[in-house]
């Protein structure tokens, strides 16, 4: 542990153990959020879903709903023609008109005085359905003949008559293909020694966010709209519910209380945010709608399910020559971000090692079944899944051991990969080296593989992953940039201003270091302001594990503004040159020496209270030097990249299928520790979440029905199944980061399932294709009676 | 919209049966099951909602002329904590401190947990290798009279026992076990902590040298109701237990089990369970 900062001594905040901010709010019940803010005169809204699977829509009666004591309004899409759809693909309309494709699909929307009022309300809807064929998974989607899910256009017409087609028909049912090459496979394949191929699947699983979805909407007397919203993108959902609605985006207000978890799920905008919108516009009432967690279950987007089949080949001396990879990803019935997951999948695949030559086709298509949003890693563990598996497959063909045949082909720093990725900085050597003899990894798998025949029927076994992740935003926006504000007071008071949103991931205590790292002041001077649109400068979003990154670049040039103007003023007001001046320990102190000359406040106050009357308040704006890809998908798409290996090793109880995680050493490169407990605290919770994946967690979806909307059968992992994790920092000071800092927020959870995966084969000789690994499905591979995974898809 | 018109808090039992006469009655005790059935519907909670948590005498464990009473109103934490259950009624015991969480275990009762009647119910299937018998009271003839019904007979099927809509399971009373004897529960769930089982074993038996005898044996969530099974029984009664007479036991006991494919498990899986965990908890007894 290390000790305190003293920061009147003038030490640095950097890599030391700073508490979150937050956490003595969180941590003594004082939090509040969106579920315990309560407006004057507010509404209660509940949402009525299809409970049927595929099916036109023949009548909906809401007469007995509307006639009960205490409902302000029910509505369907009758009552909002206005309406457009939303999402990626804008393909999905918030209250569906003539049919519905999930049962998840809303049908009316009723606001009341309490939401027991507004449930009660529900039940006296009448609706009569003419049920459709339904489409059950993503190979039936693209046989010849299968029932279409967008067969037909969506239009939408305007108040003025004017007619527009907003998502065009999808005649095979696929809602968006990736194709990406490089080199020549054909070519990859003649130089290999050894080829092997092998389908994967990758199911279901969902955020479980503790605090389930919610909005509060309210219009004011002049018909701008205030919207209390867990959002992660508050910027860019501001404009987006502008063209839902049809006026100027100035004119919302997005305001975020503390959020009770988001890992992905808040990038996009679902149907319950604009119908307590419209529930709100018609009654004039503030509404608030807070999901049920079985709701959340049922209606909060899934992880992206993929099918995917990959074939690959090296040389003799372990130098890999090809790989090629076709995947099909279960939609589900509309579109959100999980269709657009090959972007990040393509990467690991084409450069977290170097293989010359990559060919990726990939195809997401719409079925009946839960769509699918972002979620933590986006993509990147279903890839790191199979890349990890044929690591370890093909070593083992060759006769090298796992850390051998990865560092033979490991990214080194300044690597230019095929697809245009700049490594500039890069410790993925480092991390497997370190994973490895941190884990005794070499040792433990020739024992361990050696004991697959003894009577024991625990068996043991060590398995290895690495990830390759932006850690340095990335470029997809027009600008992937954040803004800062800085406001230093006459008490030398810190209010940093920043477009990032705090969502768990300790960005504002992060960023709070950064900013009095410059200033020389103590982290009790800084509040932080992040939630609210109206005052808070622009920032793509909280995603992408950028925040770190981009926002704490951002919040260093706005202090650095801020330090230039302090200094200017000090060095007049001390006649001395600015040269010799810094600021420690809340003083302006002469640099060398640390001799103090004044503090820091005493000086502001006396600009602020002179003749000139100044005042010390910075901007800045930062947009990191990444670049769009072009249309193959080819360029530097992030500022920086983070890399990890992790080591797993597990208890396999071969009469019971149950695998037990023994222990994960992970070695992250993070570029630098900002706050040693806060990176600490998320990469152990990243894998537990990675933990959960692999083992534990599985949205049951049969014929279009989520089977287990509750958490006594969703299991997550609960505190006695945790393994002790040993982690180490590999620090590469990466020349653009804060402070050498990269981003890591989604890397911790990427590759333990794959690691896991390879463990149980060091454990048992018996590798599994297909997650999660529960008990049943492991005794099932190891009793020979699972069915792996098969490529049947129409071409 | 509960449909609840009236609450009542009776304070003693006499009291309680004098209500539940009345009719149109839902019991309420740890409330751990009955809240989460009511709100999903799985149980329609009737005009009267009768809390009996106030009733003392539902109370507490006693041990008297060789018998042990358990009152209904008895938590699981309260069971976990008594050093009776803990050294004398062991497959209670475990039974009780592999259930659920301890939130969950300082409101259920076993009462309740009883009166549930689910297939995977945690202390049913201990309760049916100690020969446990439930005591119901009524006044159903204007005075307060108890029956004893064996938990055997007691369960019927998923949610379904032979309480009458009049009476209240007010006890579980059992022979305290003679010198010798063990007792087993294994709980199999696929995580340690706040699980429901995909199956559970239980096996009671007095041991002399290596031999059992007077064995029973049960299983839970493999068939509507938690299940002794007679023929595993014959199998190991009177045997020295070795890997012969445990494969046959084992085997004996597939064959007196029906268990249904769920989201939890499939019942190959679950067949499959029982023979290896059977097979794991009769080995453990073997080696101890």
């Amino acid at each position: 542990m290390g000790a305190a900062v003293d920061i009147a001594r003038g030490e640095t905040l950097i890599g030391k153990r700073v508490p979150k901010m937050d956490a003595p709010e969180k941590a003594s019940g004082r939090t509040r959020y969106i579920h315990d803010i309560n407006l004057p005169g507010q509404l209660h809204a509940k949402i009525l879903r299809a409970g049927v699977v595929h099916a036109r829509i023949v009548s909906i009666d809401t007469s007995a709903a509307k006639a009960l004591p205490g409902v302000h309004a029910v509505i369907t899409a009758a009552d909002v023609p206005w309406q457009r759809p939303i999402g990626v693909a804008k393909d999905h309309l918030p209250l569906k008109t003539d049919r519905v494709r999930s049962p998840r699909d809303e049908i009316a929307a009723v606001a009341a005085d309490s939401a027991e009022i507004a449930e009660a309300a529900l039940r006296l809807i009448k609706v009569t359905y003419d049920p459709l064929p339904v489409v059950t998974s993503a190979e039936d989607a693209l046989r010849p003949g299968a029932p279409l899910l967008h067969g037909e256009e969506l239009t939408w017409t305007a108040p003025d008559g004017r007619r527009e087609v907003l998502h065009a028909p999808s005649p095979d049912n696929v809602a968006m293909t990736f194709n990406y090459a490089q080199g020549d496979v054909a070519r990859g394949e003649a130089e290999s020694d050894t080829v092997v191929e092998d389908v994967f699947w990758l199911h279901y699983v969902t955020h479980c966010c503790m605090g389930v979805s919610g909005v509060i909407a309210e219009f004011d007397a002049d018909d701008n709209l205030r919207l209390y919203s867990n959002t992660q993108v508050p910027f860019l959902h501001k404009r987006e519910f502008a063209e839902l609605l049809g006026i100027d985006p100035g004119r919302i207000r997005v305001i975020q209380p503390p959020i009770g978890g988001g890992f992905g799920s808040k990038l996009d905008i679902y149907p319950f945010e604009p119908i307590a919108i419209f529930l709100a516009k018609i009654t004039q009432r503030p509404v608030k709608l807070i999901f049920t967690r079985e709701e959340e279950f049922l209606a909060s987007p899934t992880r992206q399910p993929v099918l995917l089949k990959l074939r690959s080949g090296c040389k003799r001396d372990g130098t890999l020559t090809f790989r090629t990879v076709d995947t099909l990803h279960d939609n589900g019935a509309y579109t959100s971000w999980g269709a657009t997951t090959p972007f990040v999948m393509m990467q690991t695949i084409s450069s977290l090692y170097r293989v010359p030559h990559c060919q990726y086709r990939t195809r997401a298509v719409y079925t009946n079944n839960p769509y699918a949003g972002s979620f933590r890693g986006y993509g990147n563990l279903q890839a790191t899944f199979a890349v990890e598996a044929h690591m370890d497959k093909l070593a083992e063909a060759v006769g090298m051991d796992p850390v051998t045949f990865r560092l033979r082909n490991a990214q080194e720093p300044g690597e230019i990969t095929p697809q245009g990725m700049h490594f500039k900085s890069c410790g993925f050597k480092q991390c497997l080296e370190t994973a490895a003899l941190r884990s005794d990894f070499r040792r433990k798998h020739n024992e361990y593989r050696a004991k697959w025949h003894d009577s024991n029927p625990l068996k043991r076994g060590v398995g290895m992953a690495s990830m390759l992740h932006v850690g340095g935003g990335a470029k997809i926006y027009p600008s992937d940039g954040c803004g800062t504000i800085l406001k230093i007071d006459d008490f030398a008071h810190l209010t940093l201003i920043t477009g990032a949103s705090e969502i768990g991931q300790g960005s504002e205590t992060v960023l709070a270091q950064l900013v009095c790292e410059e200033l020389g002041l103590p982290l009790s001077a800084v509040t932080v302001v992040n939630n609210d649109t109206d005052i808070t400068p622009w920032d793509v979003g909280v995603h992408a594990s950028r925040t770190t990154f981009v926002a704490g670049n951002s919040a260093i040039g706005a202090a650095r503004k801020a330090k230039a103007k302090i200094l200017a003023a000090a060095a007049a007001k001390l006649e001395l040159p600015v040269e010799r001046l810094g600021l420690r320990a809340g003083c302006v102190v002469e640099t060398g020496s640390g001799n103090r000359f004044i503090e820091i406040g005493k000086l502001i106050r006396s600009l602020h209270f002179s003749d000139k009357a100044e005042l010390v308040m910075t901007t800045h704006y930062y947009e990191p030097p990444s670049q769009h890809q072009d249309r193959e998908f080819k360029g530097d798409v992030s500022a920086a990249y983070a890399w990890a290996t992790q080591v797993a090793e597990v208890e396999v109880d071969t009469m019971t299928g149950i695998v037990r995680l023994l222990r994960i050493t992970g070695a992250h490169d993070v570029g630098r520790v900002l706050n040693r407990l806060g990176i600490e605290g998320q990469i152990e919770g990243g894998i537990v979440m990675g933990q959960g994946y692999a083992t534990t967690e599985n949205l049951i979806v049969e014929n279009g029905v989520v089977r287990n909307p509750s958490f006594r059968d969703y299991k997550l992992v609960t505190a006695p199944e945790i393994p002790a994790i040993d982690i180490s920092f590999i620090e590469t000071m990466d020349g653009e980061g804060p402070q050498g800092a990269k981003g890591v927020g989604e890397a911790p959870a990427i590759c333990v399932a794959a690691a896991v995966a390879n463990a149980i084969y060091n454990a048992t000789g018996v590798r599994l294709y297909a997650l999660p690994f529960t008990p049943e499905n492991v005794y099932r591979a190891l009793k020979g009676q699972a069915q792996p995974p098969v490529w049947r898809v129409a071409s | 919209m509960s449909g609840i018109s009236n609450y009542v808090a009776p304070r003693s039992l006499d009291e309680a049966a004098e209500l539940l006469r009345a009719g149109n009655v839902t019991l309420l005790a740890g409330g751990t099951d009955l809240m989460p059935q009511s709100r999903n519907g799985r149980t329609q909670l009737r005009p009267t909602l009768m809390s009996i948590r106030r009733v003392a005498e539902l109370r507490g464990i006693s041990e008297a002329a060789g018998n042990v009473r358990i009152g209904a109103l008895t938590t699981i934490s309260e069971l976990r904590d008594s050093v009776l259950v803990r050294e004398r009624l062991q497959a209670l015991w475990q039974a009780c401190d592999r259930f659920a969480s301890d939130q969950i275990r300082n409101a259920a009762t076993i009462g309740g947990n009883i009166c549930n009647a689910s297939p995977a119910g945690d202390t049913l299937v201990p309760l049916l290798v100690l020969d446990a018998q439930v005591e119901l009271a009524s006044k159903s003839n204007g005075t307060l009279a108890t029956r004893a019904v064996p938990i055997a007979d007691f369960l019927l099927g998923p949610g379904q026992t032979a309480r009458a809509a009049t009476e209240i399971l007010s006890g579980i009373v059992l022979a305290l076990p003679p010198r010798h004897f063990i007792s087993s529960f294994f709980k199999f769930g696929t995580r340690p902590a706040l699980d429901i089982s995909l199956i559970s074993v239980g096996l009671a038996a007095r041991r002399a040298g290596n031999a059992l005898h007077d064995v029973r044996v049960a299983f839970g969530a493999v068939a509507p109701r938690p299940i002794r099974a007679p023929a595993a029984e014959a199998a190991l009664e009177g045997k020295a237990l070795d890997d012969g007479v445990i494969a046959v036991a084992a085997a004996a006991a597939e064959a007196e089990i029906h268990p249904i494919s769920d989201v939890r498990a499939s019942d190959w899986y679950r067949r499959e369970m029982v023979r290896n965990m059977f097979t794991r908890v009769l080995a453990h007894v073997r080696d101890r």
